[in-house]
């Protein structure tokens, strides 16, 4: 992974427009988790602006410093403390200014509303730019706005684009519209990989609209004055194919190498051994992937969804065979799509659409091309074994997860682990380990999906936990209590027990389940309750959710993210399963991929952020996603005795599951 | 072909390809981008728009047949600055994340709420059982439109 990044500099960070709005830049990107009303509402403390006037630009490759991407839930995490130390220099630079220009000392001189303000004279911050505009190095040690002075920062806040996305004004990147600009459809191959024989464009080109049949290598595609014209052109292209199957990459990772794991197990008084399943699944957006590109003879424009501005002007730059200083990535507002945007498919096949139609293209894939050619989630196998001392704790563990790999970022054993190998180390208290990532091939395109694999590690751990438990005849709160020393993770496993009211049986065909975990510094516990049917149909009746990440910019927007990775989540381990066949995949629309809805929502999500306000913020777009399914498993075998091992927990899974 | 609609109570004349559909006039030809394509089937809710008063998907209609409705885009609710108020309890309740499937659900919550001023809990969830959320905002959208029927 290179690291370009230099050190701050305040230009390029926040900018005093001459209307008096600030704004605010980052080269991370908001697909919906609130960066953008977190960033805004840390800008406006720590400038001391009304929030109305902060306007946060992200990821304009022209305007923002370089940024590797969003993921990993880290955004706030990284960029808080950046953006807070900028706006705190900007701050100090206007008193600065305001001190020389009415002749006071710094101590008679404050801020407010966007304005220095000395007794009676209030000075705007435009005022105080005149020629030069704020610039230089932010220092380390800026000092900041005292805590009871923030007005924002930790105060509930919804959406900034909220209003614009209500009344439909907001411009998602399939609502651009350029002069001149044309639609594209692509031709696709049978399956990835496949080489074009040959081509027969005649037909094409003669149907109303098409402007250009372009072929760049295997790339196919057409150019029409309308989206409907495009595809039906596309269609009527004659293409030959040479299909050759494409394998992922295979690797073996060791994660963790305790001495003596073997022996260990051996000696223990009871030992158990599980075998966990998980399905490849879907991102499946409700916004297919869209890219509009403008490639002049000088340059590039791309308006696009993207992770990773700065990687697609590259790829971009790569592609057409341009300076990257030529390429200008705009990114939009976008579906949100869990991952899948890391890859610039759409972005790329606009830009050869466009190069060679000389027309600006939007490319809008169809909800088939999303299922058919996107990145999924890979399929996982998690075997554990552990043992037990005689007083019911853990002596000993051993796990081996095998996946495929999860990222495009290459076969670094330190990446795999970090990525493929996602929570595969238990967080309990230090026992003898022996955790391996297997990389497994796969004709599947798989790449990051929300969490990487931690979702599916932690399926498997903590419907392990669960069963170890049950063996030993030990609560499954109380077992996983002794195993834990961390005391942040201590208090969201007690909590979320007494606020679900652990202990207390719901009856009839309900039952609960508990799981928990720490994903990149945010630790999150879970209760799920279900009612489970005669025949196995479940039911997901509540969810009680502890959550701390830290200090918490926006608390409603951390339970917003939250709940959304426990309805998301929810809906993966109950529904979804991505069906293929020689990298092909078979289930390509709502009808054959179905996903929760309405009807499926539980009847409440009760989320309790409980940030420990001394820690620095960590990500919550991802952790909520994460012990769910276990919570799920594990409450569906307290409401009906069955374990379930693999996932989706479909009605013919579950009974054939139920004893008796 | 020729065709005159109703649109956000304007007429709108326009010309376009027979059999077009009235998602793509609506985005393409009439400059509504808030209707948005989700899958071009009618199975996921993001193109709904009201087409005399009811929730249809867009991307199934055809323009012609649009042209004998009354065609109400999700651009077409508010009164000025004033939102709709199942706008208002959406941006409230921050009934939204990344906002891709929002149009359509606050399309199939006004012609509920038309018909039906005083939903409960199982009629919200029937009405926007058409409407897929990935973000899974689905317990807000419902406070939310409970909120919208019985303002405090």
């Amino acid at each position: 992974m290179r690291d370009r990044r230099e050190p701050e500099k305040l230009e390029q960070r926040i900018r005093i427009e001459r209307d008096g709005t600030v704004t605010a830049l980052s080269g991370k990107i908001d697909f919906g988790q609130g960066l953008r009303t977190a960033f805004a509402q840390i800008v406006a403390d720590e400038l001391d602006v009304p929030i109305e006037r902060v306007h946060v630009v992200l990821g304009d490759t022209d305007q923002v410093p370089f940024d590797f991407g969003t993921f990993g839930s880290h955004s706030v995490a990284q960029e808080a403390p950046l953006l807070r130390k900028a706006a705190a220099f900007a701050r100090r630079q206007l008193l600065d200014r305001a001190s020389a220009k009415l002749g006071l000392t710094e101590d008679k001189l404050d801020t407010a509303a966007g304005a220095v303000v000395a007794g009676g004279k209030r000075v705007p911050y435009v005022e105080l730019l005149d020629s030069e505009p704020l610039a230089g190095t932010v220092p380390d040690d800026v000092s900041l706005m005292p805590d009871q002075r923030r007005k924002y920062t930790g105060r509930s806040m919804p959406h900034l684009e909220a209003r614009d996305i209500v009344t439909g004004r907001a411009t998602f990147v399939a609502d651009i519209r350029l002069p001149g600009m044309a639609r594209g459809a692509m031709v696709r191959p049978p399956a990835r990989g496949a080489k074009l024989r040959s081509l027969d464009d005649t037909a094409a080109k003669a149907m109303p609209g098409v402007i250009a049949v372009v072929r760049d290598g295997d790339v196919v595609g057409v150019v029409a004055e309308r989206e409907d014209q495009a595809r039906a052109a596309a269609a009527a292209v004659d293409a030959d194919w040479h299909a050759i199957p494409v394998e992922g990459p295979t690797a073996e990772v060791p994660m963790r190498s305790d001495a003596n794991v073997d022996e260990k197990l051996r000696a223990a008084s009871v030992r158990l051994t599980q075998t966990y399943v998980l399905p490849p699944i879907a991102s499946a957006p409700i916004g297919p992937s869209a890219a509009v590109a403008d490639v002049r003879g000088y340059g590039a424009t791309m308006y696009v969804g993207t992770h990773r501005p700065f990687g697609v002007r590259d790829q971009i730059a790569k592609t057409l065979g341009l300076p990257e200083k030529k390429v200008r990535v705009l990114p939009q507002i976008t579906s949100g799509t869990y991952g899948r945007n890391s890859a610039a498919d759409a972005a790329i096949e606009a830009a050869i659409l466009s190069k060679g139609s000389g027309r600006p293209v939007l490319l809008q894939w169809t909800r088939e091309e999303e299922f058919a050619w996107s990145p999924s989630r890979p399929e996982a196998v998690l075997e554990i074994a552990a043992g037990l001392n005689v007083d019911g704790g853990i002596v000993a563990w051993r796990y081996d997860e095998h996946t495929n790999v999860h990222t495009a970022a290459g076969l670094d054993p330190q990446v795999l682990g970090v990525t493929s190998g996602r929570n595969a180390i238990p967080p309990y208290a230090e026992f003898p380990a022996r955790v391996t990532l297997h990389i497994e091939p796969t004709r599947l395109r798989t790449a990051n999906f929300r969490s990487l694999a931690a979702a599916e590690n932690v399926f498997a751990i903590e419907s392990f936990m669960d069963e170890l438990a049950g063996v030993s005849a030990q609560d499954p709160l109380a077992f996983r209590l002794r195993h834990i020393t961390d005391k942040r993770f201590r208090r969201v496993v007690e909590h979320v027990a007494e606020r679900s009211g652990w202990g207390e049986r719901p009856g009839g065909r309900r039952g609960r389940g508990i799981a928990c975990t720490v994903y990149h510094g945010t630790y999150v516990a879970q209760v799920a309750e279900v009612e489970v049917s005669l025949s196995g149909a479940v039911r997901l009746v509540k969810v009680w959710c502890v959550v701390d990440p830290g200090e918490t910019v926006n608390p409603e927007g951390v339970r917003n993210q939250i709940e959304g990775g426990i309805q998301q989540s929810a809906s993966w381990a109950l529904k979804e399963e991505l069906l293929h066949r020689d990298g092909r995949v078979m289930n390509t629309g709502w009808d054959t991929y179905p996903i929760a809805t309405f009807r499926d929502a539980p009847e409440s999500i009760e989320v309790f952020v409980e940030g420990d306000e001394s820690a620095a913020p960590t990500g919550v777009g991802e952790p909520g996603a994460v012990p769910t399914a276990a919570a799920i498993a594990n409450a569906v075998f307290a409401a009906s005795g069955a374990r379930l091992r693999s996932v989706p927990l479909t009605r013919e899974r579950v009974r054939k599951a139920m004893p008796g | 072909m020729k065709l005159a609609l109703t649109v956000n109570g304007e007429r709108r004349d326009i010309d376009v390809p027979p059999n077009a559909s009235l998602l793509s006039v609506l985005r393409d030809d009439l400059g509504l981008t808030g209707t948005r394509y989700g899958c071009g089937r009618g199975q996921c809710g993001a193109c709904y728009v009201l087409a005399d008063n009811r929730a249809v998907a867009s991307c199934l209609l055809t323009a012609d047949q649009a042209a004998r409705m009354e065609i109400t885009t999700v651009e077409g609710l508010a009164n000025g600055a004033d939102l709709h108020p199942v706008q208002q309890a959406f941006v409230d309740e921050d009934a939204l994340q990344c906002g891709y499937c929002t149009s359509g659900m606050v399309i199939s919550a006004v012609a509920l709420l038309a018909r039906d001023p005083k939903p409960d809990e199982t009629s919200i969830r029937d009405a926007l059982a058409g409407n897929l959320c990935r973000c899974g905002v689905y317990g807000r959208a419902i406070r939310a439109i409970q909120k919208a029927a019985s303002p405090a």
